[in-house]
């Protein structure tokens, strides 16, 4: 019989025979979030007004996370043992979790609710409300990912984790809320810890002493896993999960090739749903994942052919340094005030900017950090800045819209440096903008618009003027 | 006091002094708040060390806006401002900066450092933000390669024995703070906290030898003063940095007749609880101290061993309350502070109050207010 949510969810890439097989887990997942008619109706018109649902491939990505979600929400009672794991992820420990036991459940359960509750039912606000009332308040620049873990676990619509990996790596905040969930639900938690002490002007080069420290914490988290989740690491785990999340990591490169076109084929409103797929799901997820891209590359090569694409030709090129997890409107006002977006930072690790591993290794933990260690993440800002910097031949940009995260201190570092090494070393206009990437109730596309149509305004003036030197 | 009337003039000229060993060829090392620098190392390589201690005045903040958005705590917002303004009489006068990078806050001015004043010589190694013998490594890594930078920037040599008598000197400077610290546990002696923070940042700066004399005269003049404890609750008062020109909450308790009988703060007041070993392998001992032993900071994960320092603090000095001092956007502490009163209501059985500053002189009238009620509702 059909349900309710029938029509949304063909909207967002369902067959009609994965609706029918899985119409019970729906139904249960809508029932936990509390989403009835009236929230598919909204989410309906939400979805068709803000993604580019022309695309099949874009459709099937939304789908993939509505899949994560309902795996997420039904986990504990199909008797899953579950782990959560941090953000930025280091996706190596948890894939090796995941590819070790069918009955371990191993996700980024604040991005699937920013890219399910947020980009699909636009009904985000009472997590993050419930996330502030459980120790994250408002008024202190906390991280609003975190405030959707803690809100959705306080709501008891995602499960409380048996496992947690903690991001120490990067992030001071990320590990202490960690700590907060272990105070109010006794979750073990291993830390992954890391030291970002590069000094400035050092990356590309890095010591080794940090790769082997990184690389042996992620041993023992491993250890600790098993430990705690009564698994054993099956010997080829790293393997199968290398394997498993290669044809992603492909095909984003794949992607970033595509996005060198002008017009530039897709917005980055959905390349950030697959960007933070790669980062958020070790299981349903990420497989649907790579159908979908499959699926959109074509059909993005196909535009790219026809010179279709989502903003003008001859659109001033600007590198961003990612979308709107959960509010697709904050995105778009970029493309919105004429720009084209052809690259992210996300995006620029992946396809742009290449950064070989340096030394060998022989456990996971160390081939994981060294792999880690060769993008811009984990050293001074200034390794996050050059990748900027040499996305400019690349991309063929314009300019940068070089967002900081004012919630996200390791983020937030970057503030007023990137604006003035970027317009020292490229010579090209940067907009410095300050947003909360994950939570659009203060930081929301209006308040963002003016800055960016008027840097708009004045990257197309001087794309003008550029072409009149060039023609005289 | 005569100890602390002393204190106040040999500070008074302690830049005039230090420029004039500088003048005379002697490096002055400067390094960031956080006890994570063993300054015997410094000592050991003749050099004078120095640490960058001062904070609280809210014009800094704003002139920190040039380098830096707001959101990181003002402390460490205080420390750009200092660093790039040109006018800082320590930081002019440091010939190498060292900083341990421990939270996200304190990478921040390591950024700016490098990009905003190459012309600065600095030194940056990483504090792990766990305790096992892997983070143990890693640290002793670290200071390891500042033994030789110093070693190669001095010019002299930290051969066993130079080390071993900075490590003593150290040792009779913590060991004394200790003492003067747990009289104030016996309930005998009166100690002004604000006398102890004086101490402590006055340490930081002072020459090591002369500290160690005040120290000691401090103590000999406590224990023959017949100092009889004050009336008013005692107070236990936490954060992670309580900075010298930062003294309006610690002035405020005061006036509102609350005693601050034991501290504990990661920044700018010196971890004095252990001293360093002084047999076997020296560099190892230090980073035993420096890192293993001491009580981590809030930013350390699990932060657990310090709030449970914490209680047995509160328990040990028969507290009647705890004041946390939050600083803005100081996050790990923030977290700790809403689950932590009900760890300290079960365990020690008092209640815990949360005060935040962002150095803002506004913020004295709320401050005074909040800080009356609490110590009302507490006095026995
Ligand atoms: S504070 Fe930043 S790094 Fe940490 S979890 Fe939030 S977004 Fe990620």
């Amino acid at each position: 019989m059909k349900g309710y949510y029938d029509d949304l969810f063909r909207l967002c890439g369902f067959e009609d025979e994965e609706i029918n097989s899985e119409r019970s887990r729906i139904k249960a997942t809508l029932e936990k979030l509390e989403l009835g008619p009236e929230d598919m109706e909204r989410a309906d018109a939400w979805v068709r007004e803000y993604h580019d649902i022309s695309l099949a491939g874009v459709r099937k990505l939304l789908g993939a996370w509505l899949k994560e979600l309902i795996d997420l929400v039904l986990a504990k009672e199909e008797g899953k043992k579950i782990v959560y794991f941090g953000f930025p992820a280091i996706l190596g420990p948890g894939l090796m979790l995941s590819a070790s036991s069918k009955d371990v459940f191993v996700s980024a359960p604040d991005m699937v609710l920013d890219h399910t509750m947020g980009q699909i039912f636009n009904k985000l606000t009472p997590i993050l409300e419930a996330g502030e009332a459980n120790g994250l308040p408002p008024g202190h620049a906390m991280c609003s990912l975190w405030q959707a873990k803690v809100g959705g676990v306080a709501k008891g619509i995602i499960p409380v984790p048996d496992f947690a990996l903690a991001s120490s790596y990067y992030c001071d905040m990320g590990s202490k809320a960690d700590d907060l969930v272990t105070a109010l639900y006794g979750t073990p938690i291993a830390y992954i810890d890391g030291i970002m002490d590069s000094k400035w002007g050092e990356f590309p080069g890095f010591l080794p002493d940090r790769v082997e420290y990184l690389g042996a914490q992620i041993n023992q988290a491993l250890k600790m896993g098993e430990e705690a989740l009564g698994i054993k690491i099956a010997p080829d785990a790293w393997e199968i999960s290398r394997e498993s999340s290669r044809p992603f990591r492909d095909n984003l490169v794949r992607l970033v090739d595509l996005m060198k076109a002008d017009p530039v084929p897709v917005s980055i409103v959905e390349l950030e749903l697959l960007e933070a797929l790669s980062g958020s799901s070790t299981g349903r997820g990420i497989r649907e994942g790579v159908k979908a891209m499959d699926i959109l590359v074509k059909e993005l090569d196909k535009r790219v052919r026809a010179g279709v694409g989502v903003t003008e030709k001859g659109a001033p090129r600007v590198m961003v340094r990612l979308g709107h997890t959960s509010d697709p409107r904050v995105t778009r006002v970029i493309e919105d005030a004429g720009l084209a977006v052809p690259l992210t930072f996300i995006l620029g690790s992946f396809g742009g900017v290449r950064v070989e591993p340096k030394g060998a290794y022989n456990t996971p933990g160390e081939i994981i950090a060294n792999y880690e260690m060769t993008g811009g993440y984990y050293h001074g800002t200034d390794a996050q800045i050059q990748f900027y910097e040499k996305a400019t031949q690349i991309m063929n940009l314009d300019g940068f819209i070089a967002q900081y995260l004012y919630n996200c201190r390791p983020v937030a570092t970057i503030s007023h440096a990137q604006r003035r090494y970027l317009e020292e070393k490229t010579g090209l206009p940067v907009l410095s903008l300050e947003i909360d990437n994950f939570d659009s109730r203060t930081h929301s596309a209006d308040s963002l618009r003016t800055k960016v149509e008027t840097f708009a305004e004045m990257l197309r003036a001087r794309k003008r003027s550029a072409s009149q030197i060039d023609f005289i | 006091m005569d100890a602390l009337l002393k204190l106040d003039t040999h500070l008074e000229n302690r830049h005039a002094q230090l420029k004039a060993l500088k003048d005379h060829g002697r490096k002055i090392i400067g390094f960031t708040a956080g006890g994570y620098f063993p300054e015997e190392l410094a000592l050991a390589c003749d050099a004078e060390a120095i640490c960058f201690i001062e904070a609280g005045n809210n014009t800094a903040l704003m002139n920190a806006g040039g380098y830096t958005c707001r959101w990181f705590d003002p402390f460490w917002r205080s420390q750009i401002a200092y660093l790039t303004s040109g006018k800082d009489p320590y930081y002019n006068i440091a010939d190498l900066i060292v900083v341990p990078v421990t939270d996200n806050h304190v990478r921040n001015f390591s950024n700016v450092l490098g990009y905003f004043t190459p012309e600065k010589e600095s030194f940056v190694f990483g504090v792990p933000h766990v305790k096992d013998k892997i983070a143990l490594d890693y640290y002793l890594k670290g200071i390891t390669r500042l033994r030789n930078r110093l070693e190669e920037f001095t010019g002299k040599e930290i051969t066993d024995a130079r080390l071993k008598q900075s490590i003593d000197l150290c040792n009779r400077e913590r060991e004394l703070f200790r003492q003067i610290s747990l009289l104030r546990k016996s309930g005998e002696y009166f100690i002004q906290g604000r006398d102890f923070i004086k101490l402590n940042h006055g340490s930081y700066l002072a020459d090591k030898e002369f500290m160690i004399d005040i120290l000691e005269m401090y103590l000999r003049e406590i224990k023959e003063t017949a100092c009889h404890p004050k009336g008013g609750p005692s107070l236990l008062l936490t954060g992670s940095t309580l900075a010298h020109g930062d003294s309006k909450v610690m002035d405020i308790i005061e006036e509102c007749g609350g005693n601050t009988v034991v501290e504990e703060f990661a920044e700018c007041i010196r971890p004095y609880h252990e001293t360093v070993d002084t047999e076997g392998n020296l560099m190892k001992n230090l980073a035993e101290s420096y890192f293993m032993k001491r009580v981590c900071p809030g930013w350390f994960r699990p932060g657990t061993e310090r709030l449970n320092l914490l209680i047995k603090l509160a328990k040990e000095y028969n507290v009647d309350g705890l004041i946390w001092y939050q600083l803005m956007f100081r996050e790990s502490y923030k977290v700790e502070s809403f689950f932590f009163p009900q760890m300290l209501k079960k365990e020690a059985g008092i209640p815990m109050f949360v005060v935040e500053s962002e150095y803002d002189a506004m913020e004295a009238g709320p401050m005074r207010t909040r800080i009356e009620t609490f110590i009302e509702t507490i006095k026995r």
